[in-house]
């Protein structure tokens, strides 16, 4: 016997010698870890349900009346994706390296142009009220307003804080308020209301990158 | 065995009830401290000031009508949040990962979840009840005739139960991330659907909008001339009420459901329901879901026989009692400040003051004409399934408007956004009755329009009575002229040229010229 023999590797099981690299690998588990498939999922439920409303008039076609059923559904994409914050791993994540932020920068990012399009891709062929302006400026701005609630409650009810500003948008909607910052009452091309509805993803993306949501190992509600 | 052993036994069986009272009572109470609820109403009393309160504050203090916004603002975003926060509290097993370590507990799977429910639905509808006193509160500081209307409460209070339960059991059936907020946009968006079928309700495609909590606002009069049937709250109690009942029943089968999906095997029946928890839940929940399914049943089946009822409501016939189409008996507020008598409703009694005041001066201008009316009487908008306008009739003769119409107005005793429009519209009101040709019939909600010479006279009344007219719709060019310059006449003299010529002008003979 020599030692030859000992160092030598053995063969590797066929269908494992392509190693898939380790930023992808990284990349695949964080998606993983935050449910990202299965939020996808319920991006394309919210798609369907457009698609529905739209087609078999659930809503109003034109009026105040409206924005109301694409404006909630718009709000769901963006409370979706606000609850794909939550890690299961808590605060032991965060020693793990300095990729974390951009990972969640990227998800956040993604999961958010992924709604508009499953969303344009619901409305497809249908008459939208305001169009895939209105539906791009809502998505971002109450998915802004979901991370920045992340930070407080946690990313499993960060969905509490859009649902509560949608509910005060209809309202909005029916007095016909005009202030910027109710920017789903706005037309398609306010630059007010997209300067707010940018302002508020920008900060609450930048607040969750940096910050991350509040994690606990265990919620206590 | 002995005698004194025997007579222990009902004292034990009574202690052994007592102890397991209070222990589901501390699981109550912990429940109570631990739910998530209470965090969320501070969003949810500030939504709940937005829309409710501000929407109830901007109708005039009458019961019916600022108990709408029950229905439809307050079970809106309560729903938002109920059905989300249900959820959240039914997946609280999963989430933590102790449902087998719950399962080792001598308690059933039923009533450890009926517990997590408990608690959930009494913040809830404590915080419900807690802004239906609110509203009503502020009303009863407001309101001048009347009490607080209790059905849109049980109606709300039904919504709440049914949302709360089909979150709850989609959390504990479903327990995702995604389950929470899905539900709230589900719910919301089932509600909205049922406002849009609500505001196009047919008698023929009526059952969902009839079912639905979530409705138009009523006339401004709704339940002040005639009660409001509660045949529709009935049936909308009777079919959330059964979702409950049903979703209660299924809760207590969840586990049994469960366990055959992880077995993988056919099981009986009589060992399906007599597995886990006990031979008698699995049949009480069989029993639950039964009835449950049979009152929600019933109730559709009752809401495809309604029809629309004479005051401006619907009826379902075998709900229907005829008293609620009988007049409510009541003295109107009256009163005749310079002798022309104004009489409202004592539920608008607020108005009768600016009512007054309004007409008194263009009363004046055509006092002792033919046809002049003595007083102005309010009347129920809705008699016999059709709309009341207003005008004038009966000897002596009576201007008689509704709450929700007056000559070309609409709406008048909503509130009065502007004083000087708002007095006008009664004034105008009144002339248009007066000048307009008695045979002339309305064509459609708005009276008929008015000849150019009738037009001028009106203008010039109401500027006599220091008011500024309505620019008319497709009035003469020489109208305003011809106004102005009858305006000009001393009001002896108007008076005098309008006891000679009143009736070749209403006739529409005289001719904008022809006027002094």
């Amino acid at each position: 016997v020599t030692a030859a023999g000992l160092v030598k590797l053995p063969a590797a099981p066929a269908g494992t010698t392509r190693r898939i690299p380790a930023g992808i690998r990284l990349t695949w588990l964080h998606l993983r870890s935050r449910h990202v498939p299965a939020g996808i999922l319920a991006l394309a439920v919210c798609g369907g349900v457009l698609r529905a409303a739209l087609h078999w008039h659930w809503a109003f076609n034109s009026g105040p009346y409206a924005q109301q059923i694409p404006m909630i559904i718009e709000a769901g994409a963006a409370a979706v994706i606000a609850v794909t914050a939550h890690s299961p791993f808590g605060e032991t994540e965060r020693a793990t390296g300095r990729r974390l932020p951009y990972l969640r920068l990227f998800t956040a990012a993604g999961m958010c142009g992924l709604a508009i399009a499953l969303l344009q891709l619901g409305a497809a062929g249908e008459s939208l009220n305001g169009g895939v302006l209105v539906l791009s400026r809502n998505v971002i701005g109450i998915t802004g307003i979901g991370l920045a609630c992340s930070l407080v409650t946690g990313g499993l009810l960060a969905w509490t804080l859009p649902m509560g500003y949608l509910v005060f948008c209809q309202y909005a909607l029916l007095e016909a308020w005009s202030s910027p910052w109710t920017w789903p009452v706005r037309p398609p091309a306010d630059r007010g209301a997209w300067i707010c509805a940018g302002a508020v993803f920008v900060a609450g993306l930048l607040l969750f990158t940096i910050r991350g949501p509040r994690a606990r190992l265990s919620d206590d509600s | 065995m002995t005698a004194a052993g025997i007579s222990l036994r009902p004292g034990r069986a009574t202690a052994r009830r007592l102890a397991g009272l209070a222990a589901a009572g501390r699981l109550l109470r912990l429940e109570l401290k631990r739910n998530p609820v209470p965090y969320v109403l501070p969003l949810l009393a500030a939504v709940f000031y937005f829309d409710t309160v501000r929407t109830a504050a901007g109708f005039p203090p009458v019961w019916t009508l600022r108990a709408s916004v029950i229905g439809d603002h307050m079970l809106f975003e309560f729903s938002a949040f109920a059905g989300g926060l249900a959820a959240w509290a039914g997946s609280r097993e999963r989430r933590r990962k102790t449902l087998d370590l719950a399962a080792t507990t001598p308690r059933p799977e039923w009533a450890r979840l009926s517990v997590t429910l408990a608690g959930t639905l009494c913040w809830l509808l404590l915080a419900f009840l807690a802004g239906v006193a609110a509203i009503y509160i502020q009303t009863a500081l407001q309101a001048t005739w009347g009490g607080p209307p209790l059905w849109p409460v049980f109606v709300g209070a039904a919504g709440v139960i049914a949302v709360t339960m089909i979150g709850f059991t989609c959390g504990v059936v479903f327990p995702s991330r995604f389950t929470a907020p899905l539900l709230a946009v589900g719910v919301l968006v089932l509600y909205r659907t049922g406002l849009r079928a609500a505001l196009s309700v047919t008698p023929l495609s009526g059952r969902y909008a009839l079912l639905s909590p979530a409705n138009a606002p009523p006339s401004v009069d709704a339940g002040v001339y005639y009660h409001v049937a509660p045949d529709v709250p009935i049936t909308q109690v009777m079919f959330m009420g059964g979702i409950a009942i049903a979703l209660l029943g299924v809760l207590g089968l969840a586990a049994a459901l469960r366990q055959p999906a992880s077995a993988g095997r056919r099981t009986s029946l009589r060992a399906f329901l007599a597995r886990g928890d006990g031979w008698l839940l699995r049949p009480v929940a069989v029993i639950l879901v039964a009835c449950g399914v049979a009152a929600s049943w019933t109730a559709f089946a009752l809401a495809g026989t309604a029809r629309p009822d004479p005051v401006g409501g619907w009826e379902i016939p075998a709900l229907h009692s005829a008293a609620s189409d009988q007049p409510v008996p009541v003295t109107q507020d009256c009163a005749s400040g310079s002798g022309f008598g104004v009489c409202v409703h004592p539920a608008f009694s607020f108005y009768l003051d600016g009512v007054a005041a309004a007409l008194d001066p263009v009363a004046a201008e055509i006092a002792g004409l033919p046809g002049a009316p003595a007083r102005a009487e309010e009347v129920a908008s809705e008699s016999g399934g059709k709309t009341v306008m207003s005008g004038i009739s009966g000897s002596p003769p009576v201007f008689e408007f509704t709450a929700e119409q007056v000559g070309n107005m609409f709406g008048q005793f909503l509130g009065i956004p502007d004083t000087a429009a708002w007095r006008a519209g009664f004034q105008q009101g009144l002339l248009d009755a007066f000048l307009a040709k008695p045979s002339q019939p309305a064509k459609g909600p708005v009276p008929a329009p008015l000849g150019a010479a009738q037009q001028a006279v009106e203008d010039a009344l109401l500027a006599a009575a220091g008011s500024q007219p309505f620019p008319a719709r497709g009035a003469s060019a020489g109208v305003p002229a011809a106004a102005h310059r009858f305006a000009e006449l001393p009001a002896s003299a108007r008076h005098a040229w309008l006891a000679a010529h009143l009736a070749a002008l209403r006739a529409g003979t005289i001719k904008l010229a022809q006027l002094p």
